[in-house]
């Protein structure tokens, strides 16, 4: 503020003002800071901060965004899990079934029973291969809508599902499949050394049992060679889905260290420093006490009050 | 002898009465704007007379041979000038203060955030119904955004420009008053003294008023004058180069001109205008500054409308058909949005069939806005602008530290103390009291001589 030493009277009048008034305005600056909280009210008063925390504001929207996709992810990924380990836990109860019919202690009846239980087991394990994810698509089949095999006449499983697992975007250009294809986890190669999938695999055996006779033994016994190839693919599969979840949950923490790190920086930037902005409010109000109080006394001081009466 | 202290005496009363009413008008005038002290300009009267040789005494008392105007051009012309400055800068504080309020308060840097978030979580489940609305809500939320800011701009932009055009009138309104000033101010330099301030009572005022209508002038415009001897003033408007405004009794007119680009150009006859203070000049580099925002603001939306239609034409929509643009319009103030249909969105890519989940073009399609970063560029513009309001902040207080000390300078130096004049009030009293006692001891002196002779 300016200092004139002046013996005008409207320029001692207009001075103070100016000087009152300043400092009236400080006053209500820093009780603006303190009351919202935040240590500026307008953009113009630091735009670098501004625009710093426009970002980091935009930073945490896109950041909780990123997290429901991650979320989605790691839901199907979860659901894939569970589901494969149903599976195997259909393929151990084939395996011991296909052990039984192996054994040369059961009779040709038995065995056609036993190819009626492997036959419940292929529709368990088709049904598995045709869970829906979170969006009500094929888990299995790459997001289709619908389901990711179907059985042609022929009673062969048949994929129709997309070539690729959908994968979905997770933040810091980090992106993620959410499951994994059928073929991916049920194509294997049977103990000739041809390929094929489990459920046809499954399939071809029950139908061996059934039809009887020593070439439903033969059947029985290469078919757990077959059955152990499916389970290795299978058990592949859910560690490459174990491994994602793994990686997700670590990416996750990395998002929410991402977040506090915002926080704390938008804190920095933008918030109130309490207490000192109220040493500097107190400050303000004694130099605005004083300068009124002044203002006053020097105000009164006329040479017309002591003259003429 | 008797008789010439009496006239000395009735010379004397009669200055100190001039004297109080002067002081009187001061304390009256102690807070009317413009107003410059006055003060009697008191001479001795030497007239020749004899005493015993020629012109050996000569006293004849005191007039008053003028009332002194206490004005310091140097003073007034900074004080001018100074105020002239901070016009400047206030004005352009105020349009740049309100091209970022149009452009912060439209919300458009988050609306365009959450056009992009809502692409994001589409990409969870491109074939949601929801999502997809989600997605049509939040571009039309953006696209309204984007009109908020720039009908928010073209309102502040003629508002400006009325404001300018405004000025100009009041410019030219006040220059003619001062061409009337200047006629009567001619006209009574009759007497005009060597001393430029001393003056009579009537001229005073004539100069006070020329004095403010000069200060509102240069409250519009830069100015600079030259007072001729007469106390007429001449007035060049944008500096001393610039073309006249007021020259003795004539007045040019100044004129404005609204161009393509929204600036508005100043011509007094065929010469340009340019101002280096006023508020005109500030309003003037407001709408410079609100130009460049404008067509930042037009080049975003315009390239955001582009990206996201570009990108639509590369794949297929929720019917399996080719898709169609999403946005339409060449600007800020005009970008709309062309669908209701939430299966508008081509999150497939081409050639898939109605209602695949396929999002391989919806991710092409966040890709290519990452990379645009629209965000960033509105972030920076809003940063540009809010730097330029700060900076411009910065100047207007340091231009009004100057321009007050300036006109507190001039209020100390012309302005009226009325401790002072209470001071005076008592002297001329005294001394018309005294010159009163005088008379009294000539009466007594010549009754004394009268009743000597006269016994």
């Amino acid at each position: 503020m300016t200092t004139i030493s002046s013996n005008s009277t409207s320029a001692f009048y207009t001075t103070a003002s100016q000087q009152l008034s300043s400092l009236q305005q400080e006053v209500t600056q820093v009780d603006n800071s303190i009351s919202s909280g935040n240590q500026y009210t307008d953009a113009a008063q630091n735009p670098e901060a501004a625009a710093e925390m426009r970002m980091l504001q935009l930073q945490g929207t896109q950041a909780s965004a990123d997290t429901a996709s991650a979320n989605k992810a790691s839901a199907n990924l979860q659901l894939a899990d569970s589901t494969m380990t149903s599976m195997i836990n259909d393929i151990n109860q084939a395996r011991s079934l296909a052990t039984q019919a192996a054994s040369g202690t059961v009779n040709d009846k038995q065995r056609a029973a036993i190819g009626d239980q492997i036959t419940q087991i292929q529709q368990d394990l088709l049904s598995l291969a045709n869970t829906r994810d979170a969006n009500g698509n094929a888990l299995f089949g790459g997001g289709v809508s619908g389901n990711a095999y179907s059985l042609d006449a022929n009673g062969n499983a048949t994929y129709q599902g997309a070539a690729t697992a959908p994968t979905l975007p997770i933040g810091g250009g980090q992106s993620v499949a959410t499951s994994v294809t059928g073929p991916e986890l049920l194509n294997m190669t049977d103990a000739n050394g041809n390929s094929t999938n489990l459920i046809d695999a499954l399939g071809s055996l029950a139908s061996a049992l059934k039809a009887g006779g020593s070439a439903a033994q033969t059947a029985a016994s290469t078919a757990l060679t077959s059955l152990a190839n499916g389970l290795d693919a299978v058990t592949t599969a859910q560690t490459v889905v174990g491994s994602r979840e793994s990686w997700l949950s670590l990416n996750t923490q990395n998002q929410t260290a991402a977040a506090t790190a915002r926080a704390t920086e938008e804190s920095h930037i933008g918030d109130t420093d309490v207490s000192s902005a109220a040493i500097k409010l107190q400050q303000l109000t004694t130099a605005l006490q004083a300068s009124q109080a002044c203002f006053v006394r020097v105000s009164s001081l006329s040479l017309f009050n002591v003259i003429g009466n | 002898m008797t008789s010439n202290l009496m006239s000395i005496a009735a010379s004397g009363a009669m200055a100190a009465e001039v004297a109080l009413d002067i002081t009187g008008q001061n304390i009256a005038n102690a807070t009317t704007q413009g107003y410059v002290r006055r003060s009697a300009n008191d001479v001795e009267v030497a007239s020749a007379s004899t005493w015993s040789t020629a012109n050996d005494v000569s006293l004849s008392g005191v007039t008053v041979s003028g009332v002194v105007r206490n004005a310091d051009p140097f003073l007034q012309t900074e004080a001018r000038n100074t105020a002239s400055n901070t016009a400047s800068a206030s004005a352009s504080v105020a349009g740049l203060t309100d091209v970022e309020t149009a452009v912060e308060d439209s919300g458009l840097f988050n609306a365009i955030g959450t056009f992009q978030n809502s692409l994001t979580t589409l990409a969870q489940n491109p074939a949601n119904s929801s999502a997809r609305a989600a997605v049509l809500q939040s571009g039309q939320a953006m696209a309204s955004a984007f009109q908020i800011a720039g009908q928010g701009l073209a309102a502040t932009q003629s508002g400006l420009q009325g404001q300018i055009t405004n000025g100009v009138t009041q410019i030219n309104t006040l220059a003619t008053q001062l061409a009337t000033i200047n006629i009567q101010l001619s006209a009574t330099a009759g007497g005009v003294s060597a001393n430029a301030n001393i003056t009579t009572s009537d001229r005073a005022s004539l100069m006070d008023q020329r004095d403010s209508l000069l200060d509102q002038i240069g409250q519009f415009a830069n100015i600079a004058t030259t007072t001729q001897p007469d106390g007429s003033v001449n007035v060049n408007i944008g500096g001393v180069s610039g073309p006249p405004l007021v020259s003795g009794t004539t007045t040019n007119t100044l004129s404005s001109t609204t161009n393509a680009d929204g600036t508005v150009s100043l011509t007094m006859g065929k010469a340009a205008v340019t101002l280096g203070g006023g508020s005109i000049a500030g309003q003037q580099s407001a709408l410079a500054s609100l130009g460049t925002t404008s067509s930042d603001l037009d080049a975003l939306a315009t390239s955001i409308a582009t990206t996201v239609n570009t990108q639509q034409a590369q794949g297929a929509d929720l019917n399996g058909k080719t898709g169609a643009a999403l946005f339409a319009g060449t600007g800020a103030a005009n970008l709309t949005m062309t669908t209701t249909s939430p299966s508008a969105i081509a999150t497939a890519a081409a050639g898939s069939a109605a209602g695949s989940t396929d999002a391989t073009n919806l991710t092409a399609l966040t890709t290519a806005l990452t990379n645009l970063d629209p965000a960033g560029t509105m972030n920076n513009l809003l940063t540009s602008v809010s730097g330029q309001v700060q900076t411009a902040t910065t100047t207007q207080t340091t231009l009004q530290t100057l321009s007050s000390a300036a006109a507190a300078s001039l209020s100390a130096q012309s302005g009226v103390d009325l401790n002072a004049e209470a001071v005076n009030l008592v002297q001329f009293q005294q001394a018309f009291q005294a010159s009163g006692k005088v008379m009294q001891t000539a009466n007594d002196v010549f009754t004394a001589i009268y009743n000597l002779t006269g016994a």
